[in-house]
């Protein structure tokens, strides 16, 4: 196979340099929104060492994963647990983990496998889920599609639970077929009614998706012009063996890591599908290709997404360097339009543009207003950029603005939207206050007040 | 093969173009709430069930012994249908609706709607609904190319969860999706009037769309989103925070969105057309018969429908308002072993209002010796779109349907 130069190695040159905004890009793809230390160690350390780091990830420290298995032991978060206590432990995981690519990567299979707390209402089935998503999510996808077909929280979502011979439920059949592997086109109704005999006899005993071969219809089946008497995994191998499946899932981590702005091109689809395929289904190599492709780092790529409400919401604690709970993120991220492990269908998030509306961008700007403004008392001085900025000695306006920029946008918006933001600074110097304002009341409203303007700049709602 | 969601991606920013942000319509209507189809003042509500609505159980064909026979554990017995003539009666869960149909004669119902080949996949099929057309890429909306052809203001009752459908898609001003007018406050801390004024200077002055035109459409997409809805919020917020309504609606979240239509009908702000869904008609187990999940859901559907209709009809509205409902398609005949049904095609739709002419119109499908279980469609959903763009928006069905698509008579 010939090369493609879009998903050839990048490496900085003079002309094309390895700076502040190719590393915010790559750490806001590859995690959920950077710091000013995570920003200055990626240009410091340049982008083979960063691309490296973000690939392997650092060991989680013993802290971490103590108290990560702590919340999500069976007495801290029951089978009848709600479902925000469920997506704040999540949370809580993505903003301190050490591998935040694998993270991400559980994120984007969440949204493929696409499995609601709505339906499944059982926090133990929705972590067993997780947990065979995050095991395998820069790992084998072979592994993946045939786990998902007996996870427990899978099950009950699309009623495998409910499939016995002679009455076989075609709900799991057809997503695995439309929405998993395959994607729309590349079966047949007769394909999916035959699918669904496969799969029945599968139930849950003790928390675990088991086979009973007295509940399975072990007559021949027809599927994809191949007869016999498949079982459940059978029919998601024979799904890998098409590599239909190979491109419907590289356009989906297209869509996830370059662009949704764009179709890819023919090419760069046909050039990742067979480096799924020839990986043996090896998630981590195609991201690794990518994340290290010219294609990744060029104008195509940048800021060619809209944020999806869980990076806008960590991103900014995470920029903040705020020592917030994730419970009450939890239940603010339902007027963003996100709630992790409570995807709107089996589809998942539609993504782009679906994002914003005038809703849930008044929802995002109040969330960015509760988070800076020190009086929310979901956040209170927990999350305060007027404390920010004084650690970082950043105690002129311009410094300040600067310093803002930096984090959150690597300093690359309009010189316009700068300027606005210090004459607003300079007007608020004047601006009457209530009169039970301390003059350090004040000052920190000056400061707060322009780090929201600075979270509602349009670039900041683009990843 | 070309990626329809790809492509439909690339065409919405497209789609937004450079329209002027304020959907909120001027002032309140001056037109006499006439009704006339077409007239200055017609209001289109469109309701989605989601999911695939079991039409057999929904209108039920209570002489035909293979109904039974098909359904041993979900069929509804006859004695708790409400009989709406014809031998047909609608599920108990729909009284509130089957009174509006013996009582008012405000209900049409349209039997076994559908289209040619059509597909059992949820998303595909609701695209083809949405987009009116069974092409293989699709990319706009039957509403949103009426509104293309008619500007109207419009508005998606939405949750936060719910993307803009693809029915609104192509619209030339992008479709506002709101949930509840109290959310639709832009909030900023400020020590005075006049440092509130200042920061929303910088918020709507940082918000220009770029003038650079090779600017990628993304930012593009942002700051128009941005200006369209800072300008908009003041006046959504104020709209109706008096609202009272004249009867009870009932305490679920689909009720709730239709008396938000209807808050914002009696606002006069001049919205036309409404965009509303309920989900969870997927039933593939478990479904129930008389009382059940089923059940639970048109219940939802026929009590919101009914309050909204009657609250309308006190206010002297009720011949401005149609209310059409669909689902993208109905289910199989014969139950499955989950005592649930299996996704099918034809299906009933409904529409509701002062105006429309009640009764039911065609066949019920025959519902054995079918092609896999299927019941066929008796007549092309875009015979009924083509009445409601025709003789109830104005608007010309031709260009948005194309030709071949007669209207049905569903307006008196």
């Amino acid at each position: 196979m010939t090369p493609i130069p879009a998903l050839q190695p990048y490496s900085p040159t003079p002309a094309d340099p390895w700076d502040r905004r190719k590393a915010g890009h790559l750490l806001r793809r590859t995690g959920f929104g950077p710091t000013h230390a995570e920003l200055e160690a990626a240009v410091r350390d340049g982008f083979e060492a960063t691309v490296s780091r973000v690939l392997t990830g650092r060991p989680e420290t013993d802290d971490f994963t103590r108290t990560s298995d702590f919340m999500a032991s069976e007495r801290s978060l029951p089978a009848g647990a709600p479902l925000p206590r469920l997506t704040a432990w999540w949370l809580d995981r993505m903003l301190k983990t050490g591998h935040p690519l694998r993270e991400k990567l559980a994120l984007f299979w969440h949204n493929h496998f696409a499995t609601s707390h709505a339906k499944v209402l059982n926090a133990r089935h929705m972590l067993g889920q997780y947990r065979l998503i995050h095991r395998h999510a820069l790992g084998s996808f072979r592994d993946l599609l045939v786990g998902i077909g007996t996870d427990p929280a899978m099950m009950v979502w699309l009623d495998t639970t409910e499939s016995v011979r002679g009455r076989p439920n075609e709900n799991y059949a057809r997503e695995l077929m439309e929405l998993f592997s395959l994607g729309i086109g590349n079966y047949t109704e007769a394909d999916i009614r035959e699918a669904a005999r496969a799969f029945t006899g599968y139930e849950i005993v003790n928390g675990s998706g088991t086979f009973n071969s007295r509940k399975h219809d072990p007559t021949p089946k027809t599927v994809f012009d191949r007869t016999g008497p498949f079982r459940g995994d059978d029919v998601a191998r024979m799904c890998l063996d098409n590599p239909a499946t190979s491109r419907f899932v590289v356009r989906k981590l297209y869509r996830f890591l370059v662009s949704e702005a764009e179709v890819p091109a023919a090419d760069v689809v046909e050039g990742l599908a067979a480096r799924l395929r020839d990986s043996g289904y090896d998630t981590g190599s195609v991201v690794a290709t990518i994340l290290r492709s010219k294609l990744f780092y060029s104008a195509a790529a940048y800021r060619a997404r809209i944020k999806p409400p869980v990076e806008f919401a960590l991103g900014i604690v995470r920029g903040l360097e705020a020592t917030v709970g994730t419970l009450p993120l939890a239940d603010a991220l339902p007027a963003l339009g996100q709630v992790p492990f409570a995807p709107p269908s089996v589809k998942g998030w539609d993504g782009g543009p679906a994002w914003l509306n005038a809703q849930t961008l008044l929802a995002r700007n109040n969330l960015a207003l509760a988070l800076t403004s020190t009086d929310d008392p979901r956040f209170a001085r927990r999350s305060d950029p007027a404390a920010l900025l004084a650690r970082h000695g950043k105690t002129q306006d311009g410094a300040a603005v600067d310093f803002l920029l930096g984090v959150f946008l690597q300093g690359d918006v309009p010189a316009a939207s700068r300027d606005r933001l210090l004459e607003y600074l300079d007007r608020a110097k004047t601006v009457r206050t209530p009169g039970y304002w301390s003059a350090a009341d004040a000052a920190g409203h000056r400061v707060r007040a322009v780090t929201h303007l600075v979270l509602t700049l349009p670039e900041f709602q683009l990843d | 093969m070309p990626d329809r969601r790809d492509f439909l991606r690339r065409s919405t920013l497209l789609g937004f173009g450079a329209s002027v942000p304020g959907f909120v319509g001027r002032s309140a209507l001056h037109a006499q709430p006439t009704g006339a189809g077409g007239s200055a003042d017609t209001v289109l509500v469109v309701v989605q069930l989601t999911g695939g609505n079991d039409g057999l159980n929904t209108v039920v064909p209570y002489r035909n012994a293979d109904y039974y026979r098909l359904r041993p554990t979900i069929g509804v017995p006859r004695e708790q249908l409400k009989p709406i003539g014809n031998d047909l009666g609608f599920h108990p869960g729909m009284d509130m609706l089957a009174r509006l149909f013996n009582d008012r004669g405000a209900v049409a119902v349209v039997q076994g709607v559908g289209y040619p080949n059509p597909s059992q996949s949820h998303f595909r099929s609701m695209d083809v609904w949405h987009a009116a057309s069974t092409a293989e890429s699709l990319s706009e909306g039957w509403i949103g190319k009426a509104l293309k052809a008619r500007p109207l203001p419009a508005f998606h009752l939405t949750r936060p969860n719910e993307a803009a459908p693809l029915a609104l898609a192509g619209a030339p001003v992008r479709v506002p999706s709101v949930a509840s007018l109290d959310d639709f406050r832009l909030r900023l801390a400020s020590a005075s009037g006049a440092d509130q004024a200042a920061q929303r200077g910088v918020m709507t002055g940082t918000a220009q769309p770029p003038a650079d035109p090779r600017t990628p459409g993304l930012l593009d997409f942002v700051a128009r989103t941005q200006l369209n809805t800072y300008s908009s919020s003041d006046r959504l917020a104020a709209v109706g925070r008096t609202y009272e309504p004249r009867v009870p609606y009932p305490e679920t979240a689909f009720a709730t969105k239709l008396k938000l239509a209807a808050q914002l009908i009696d606002a006069g702000v001049g919205a036309r057309v409404f965009y509303v869904s309920l989900d969870g008609f997927d039933t593939h187990a478990g479904q129930g018969g008389a009382v059940g999940q089923h059940a639970t859901l048109l219940k939802q559907f026929a009590d919101g429908v009914s309050a909204f209709y009657r609250d309308l009809s006190e206010r002297g509205q009720k011949d401005r308002v149609c209310v059409l409902t669909f689902s993208e398609f109905g289910r199989r005949a014969h139950e499955n072993g989950s005592r649930g049904t299996d996704h099918g095609s034809g299906a009933p739709v409904f529409l509701v209002g002062g105006k429309v002419k009640g009764g039911v119109v065609g066949e019920h499908p025959p519902i054995v010796n079918l092609t896999d279980g299927n019941l066929p469609h008796a007549t092309d959903f875009r015979r009924v779109y083509a009445a409601v763009l025709d003789r109830w928006l104005g608007v010309d069905s031709r260009v948005v349907l194309g030709d071949g698509f007669p209207p049905l008579e569903l307006f008196s």
